[in-house]
Formats: C-alpha cells, structure tokens, sequence
C-alpha cells in the first residue's frame, strides 16, 4: 500500500490535496479527497475509450497507422494548407501551449483557445477599467462576502465553496459563520442551497442584469435612492442589504460566471459590472472588491497568460509571415466565413460544443485531431494523433481558477509510450523547421 | 392532519415546562427531550407535565407529535444517498468533529490520510463516507450543541440526513 499526493486536473480548481492510494501492483486502488468530477479524470487513464494508436480516415473509415505514417500525413496536409486554424489548448500544459502558439506562427495560422467563447472575454474587457485580481487563499484566510453572479459553481467546480467558504482560514477562524454568501442568479441552482442565515439568494428577473447594474453604479455613486417597488425583481429591503454588505465589507469577492458574458442587445452587463466594482473601490472606504473568473477546463486562464508572456495579446491570435497581426475574428466568425483551409484540433470537442451550423462548415475542410479520447470529433476527423493525459501521465504547468500557476505531476507512464501534448508539437514543431 | 414524527428534539423540548424542576430521570428538560426522541422514557415520566394544568395543551400537542412511536427505542443514524453526492466535501470541512482534527484549504492543513479516529466523514473515489458516527456531536456533545445539524443543512445536493430511526429488537 502507498501513498501518493497529486494535483487534480477534473477542473479549474487545481486541488492539490488530493491522495491517491495504490495497491501493490501499482494501481489506484482508492482516491482520497477528490470529487466525482476528479475521480473521472483519473479513471479515464483506463478509459475504454482511450485512443492508443494513431488513425488516418481512409473513405469514410478511420485506420490505424503507424507514427511515421501519421506525422507524414499530418506535414502533408500542413503543407497543403495556406490558412490553417489551431483550437483548444484548454486541457492541456502550458509548455503545450507555447508550442502551439510558435506552430502557428511558422505555419501561419490563426489560433485559439476555448477562453474566446468564455472568461477570455472578461480578462480583456477588465483591462479597459482596471480591475483587482485575488487568489482563492486570500479569500480563505480573509475573504468576508463572496458573491456569485452568474455562477453555479456547485455544478461546475463542485469544491470551490468548500474551499472558499466553508474553510477555517487564518484571520476568519470560524470560516462558514462570518462569510456572507450572495448568489445573483436567475433560476434557483444548487448554490441556493447552502445559505445561511446571513446570506442573501438574490433571484433576478431573467436577462435583466444589465438594468441592475445600472442602477446599482448609480445607487452607489448616491445619484438614486432605491426604489420602494425593487429593481429587476429583486425587493427594496434585499436590495438595501445588498448595496450595505457591498459598500460596507473589507473583503469582497465576485465570482463572475459564464452567466454574465453574454453582451444584450442593450449594452454589455460585464462592461458594465467591471465599471461598477470600479465605482465600489471608490466609494468602499473600509476595502476593496475584487474578482474571480469562473471557467471550467481546467488550463484555460493558462492559454490566456502564455499567449500574453508570448504575444501580448491573450487570445485570437492570427499570424501572417511569422508575425502576429491584428484581427477581429475569433475561431467563431473565422469558422462562420468559412475563412480557414485546416484545423488542427487540440484537446477539445468542438463537434459537440460549437453551435450546429458552425460545427456543419467545420466538417467540410480537412481536420486533425491530437487529444487523448474518443469525442464527437474523433469520428469527423481526417487524422487523428493520441496523446498521454496532462496531469496524470505526463506533468507540466497549469494556472489555476485565479491566475495562480501550479506545478502538475506525473503518476504512471503513458500506455504505447504515447508521447505528451508538448513532445508531439515539439515533434512537428522540428519537422517543419526541416523542410 | 397527518403528523409526521419528528427527528428533532428541539421541537420536543419546546413543548416541555423548562423548568429543569429536577423530578424525572435525566434530571433536565433537554436531556430528557432526547431521551424521549429516543424511546428510552415516556411522556408519563414528566410529572409536572401531566400533574399541572398550565401544561395541558403543551401534553396535548407532545402526545400528537410522538404519538404512536411513545417508548419505541430509536438510535440515530446518518446516511449519505450516494446517487446525489458528488464529493464536494462541504460535511468534511463544516462538521465541528471533523474541525479539531483536519480542515481543508487549499495551501493549509488537508484532511490526514489514513483519517484520524475522530474523523467523521471522509471523499472516497468521488463519494462521501461516514468512518466514525460515534463522534458525532448528537453524541459526544452536551446542552444545545447536541442539537447539530450543520452536515445536513450545508449539503448542497441534500444526499446527507439525520434521522433516528426505530430499531428493531
């Protein structure tokens, strides 16, 4: 029997208290800590769906091949192409990452990771206002009031509360007790589920963030009172207590959530949002509001910052002779104009996350695939290119939920030698350079 | 109506005189509303509560609320609906127990493996696990702290429930 302490790669969380017990084979026998999404991440290395050799599609059927054969289909059809598209890059290393973003660029290709369609969004947007980040520890130790706007993270991060709210921290010793929870959502999720009795749940009109931003940026800068028949559904009185906790606190946290990055046709409730936790720094004169960007996969705000540190810009980055140039375009609108000739698919399903009639156009051009299951995009693909699972059989650097890196660790050896995410660009990386 | 028998003692003991008047078995009315949730006595055992007429419509309602369950022996069981629970570990970190022990944080203290013999509640392969229900506060605590029923109340997915149940013997 032994012991072994790992960091978890199920989600953004990162939780680095997780135990993993073997038996004398060298098995997992037990896995201490972890929640189901976790424990699925480390089952899947045994994954009946596991993809352990390469595949070429030959009419309509996916063949086996060997490496050489499948590398030299893949530079072919690199060759081939003048416009190719690179996606994904949220579930794997950072080390990856910078080798797909130097790919596209001695390609020159356009490249993306799924932080465009989700908290990308926000990270660029706060640099317009100027926005205070804050780490999940720094909520432990002195977090007051946690609000989640938009954000179920129950559902999708299932420890993060138990981390940020219900744990002992070092200024805030009875931890549950003297945090406060805000939830702003507009259907009742599981979050509503744990309010205690200093909590406010705050069910909101559907789609009418926007108009209590508004009113609260006003509200706070004292040009409105609040109106007696409440704002968007929500009651004068819940209203007062929610303006009070959020003038009035040393530590507040929002935790904006995939809700809120949808722009209306009205304006945009995240601009918005960032301006009025500007207007709170100004007026809070006890502390400060920061936040936290709730994405899922579990490297996503890592693509952002290595294509930043590479870059300078942190996500849809389109090169043209090996030199990044400005675009409007993010893998949606490219796909959408049908502006592309390749895509080159890393670690991600976009088959069945995409929209239908975005997935249909990217169907008709030729793809490669490197991921390490099977997934609706495994069967549309020309080539397919199996890789170790980050994390778990190979180690690297990931950010975490608050822009915190954190080191990975390797447990077991890949089945077939299957190389990492990083070996295999690095691989191809070389190959062009040949040529 | 359909009264359905209650799990909690407090709402028994605030049916009782509160007087601590020291006349039946456990000496006090907390302790005795347990022992009754229990089945260990009877409401007969409270003598100012069938002697005094102050009390006859808090006997009244006391009689309505056990009703059929008076004197049946019940012991308290926690049970963890393991279709719901998706390991979020919030009872790990909530149980007061648990708290003198371990508690979670993400650069602090985790919880000790192999857990502590105090330790109530662990995540096994994505699902929580009740190791030591005799160190529960319902149990080893005194006065109102014996009333404890943060595990329950915090679950997000409500897989987790107190309950007393009747034993069979």
């Amino acid at each position: 029997m032994k012991f072994k302490k790992i960091v978890c790669t199920g989600c953004s969380l990162l939780c680095d208290d997780i135990i993993i017990e073997e038996n004398d084979n060298g098995r997992i026998e037990q896995i201490i800590g972890a929640c189901v999404r976790g424990k699925e991440r480390f089952k899947s290395i045994k994954s009946q769906n596991r993809i352990l050799t390469p595949l070429i599609r030959e009419n309509d059927d996916l063949k086996e091949a060997a490496w050489d054969e499948a590398l030299k289909k893949t530079l072919q059809m690199i060759e081939d192409s003048s416009n190719p598209i690179l996606y994904g890059f949220s579930t794997t290393s950072c080390e990856a990452q910078a080798e797909g973003i130097r790919l596209a660029r001695a390609i020159d290709g356009f490249i993306d990771s799924n932080s465009t369609i989700c908290q990308g969004i926000t990270l660029e947007k706060s640099k317009e206002t100027g926005v205070t980040m804050t780490t999940l520890t720094e909520i432990i130790n002195k977090g007051d009031i946690i609000l989640l706007w938009g954000f179920n993270p129950i559902e999708s991060i299932p420890r993060l509360l138990n981390k940020i709210l219900f744990s002992r921290g070092k200024f805030r010793m009875t931890g549950r007790e003297i945090k406060t929870l805000i939830v702003i959502d507009p259907v009742e999720t599981a979050s509503y589920k744990i309010m205690g009795p200093r909590d406010i749940p705050l069910l909101i009109k559907p789609a009418s963030d926007l108009e209590l931003i508004q009113a609260l940026k006003k509200i706070c800068k004292e040009e409105m009172e609040i109106p007696s028949e409440g704002i968007a559904g929500i009651d004068k009185m819940d209203l007062e207590r929610l303006v009070a906790n959020l003038v009035d606190s040393e530590n507040i946290s929002i935790l904006i959530g995939q809700g809120m990055l949808q722009p209306s046709d009205d304006g945009d409730p995240l601009k918005e949002l960032l301006e009025l936790i500007e207007i709170l720094n100004t007026v809070n004169e006890k502390g400060r509001v920061s936040i936290i960007m709730g994405g899922g996969h579990f490297n996503m705000t890592g693509f952002d910052q290595t294509a930043l540190s590479l870059t300078g810009k942190n996500h849809s980055l389109q090169f043209k002779d090996s030199t990044l140039i400005d675009t409007e375009d993010n893998i949606i609108t490219k796909i959408e104009k049908n502006d592309f000739d390749l895509s080159i698919i890393v670690g991600t399903d976009p088959i069945s996350h995409l929209p239908l009639e975005i997935s249909k156009k990217l169907v008709t051009k030729p793809m490669i695939l490197i991921d390490n299951k099977k997934n609706s995009t495994y069967y549309v693909a020309d080539v397919v290119l199996p890789t170790a699972i980050t994390g778990v059989e190979t180690d690297g650097t990931a950010f975490r939920i608050d822009e915190v890196p954190i080191k990975l660790t390797k447990l077991y050896d890949p089945p077939n030698d299957l190389p990492s995410d990083e070996e295999l660009l690095i691989k191809i990386n070389n190959k062009i350079k040949e040529e | 109506m359909i009264i359905i028998p209650t799990d909690n003692f407090m709402d028994l003991y605030k049916l009782l005189p509160q007087t601590n008047c020291g006349k039946c078995e456990p000496k006090t009315c907390m302790a005795f509303a347990l022992e009754l949730l229990k089945g260990n006595v009877k409401i007969a055992d409270c003598p100012p509560l069938s002697e005094d007429p102050k009390y006859k419509d808090k006997l009244a309602q006391l009689q309505e609320l056990i009703g059929a369950e008076e004197g049946k022996k019940k012991e308290l069981r926690i049970t963890i609906d393991d279709e719901l629970c998706d390991g979020c570990g919030i009872c790990v970190t909530i149980c007061p127990v648990n708290a003198r022990y371990c508690y979670s944080t993400l650069s602090g203290k985790v919880p000790d493996y192999p857990p502590d013999e105090h330790q109530l509640f662990v995540i096994k392969d994505g699902k929580c696990e009740l190791l030591a229900l005799d160190q529960c506060r319902r149990i080893t605590a005194q006065g109102r702290e014996r009333e404890c029923r943060v595990c329950e109340t915090y679950c997000p997915r409500e897989a987790l429930e107190i309950s007393y149940d009747i034993i069979d013997e």
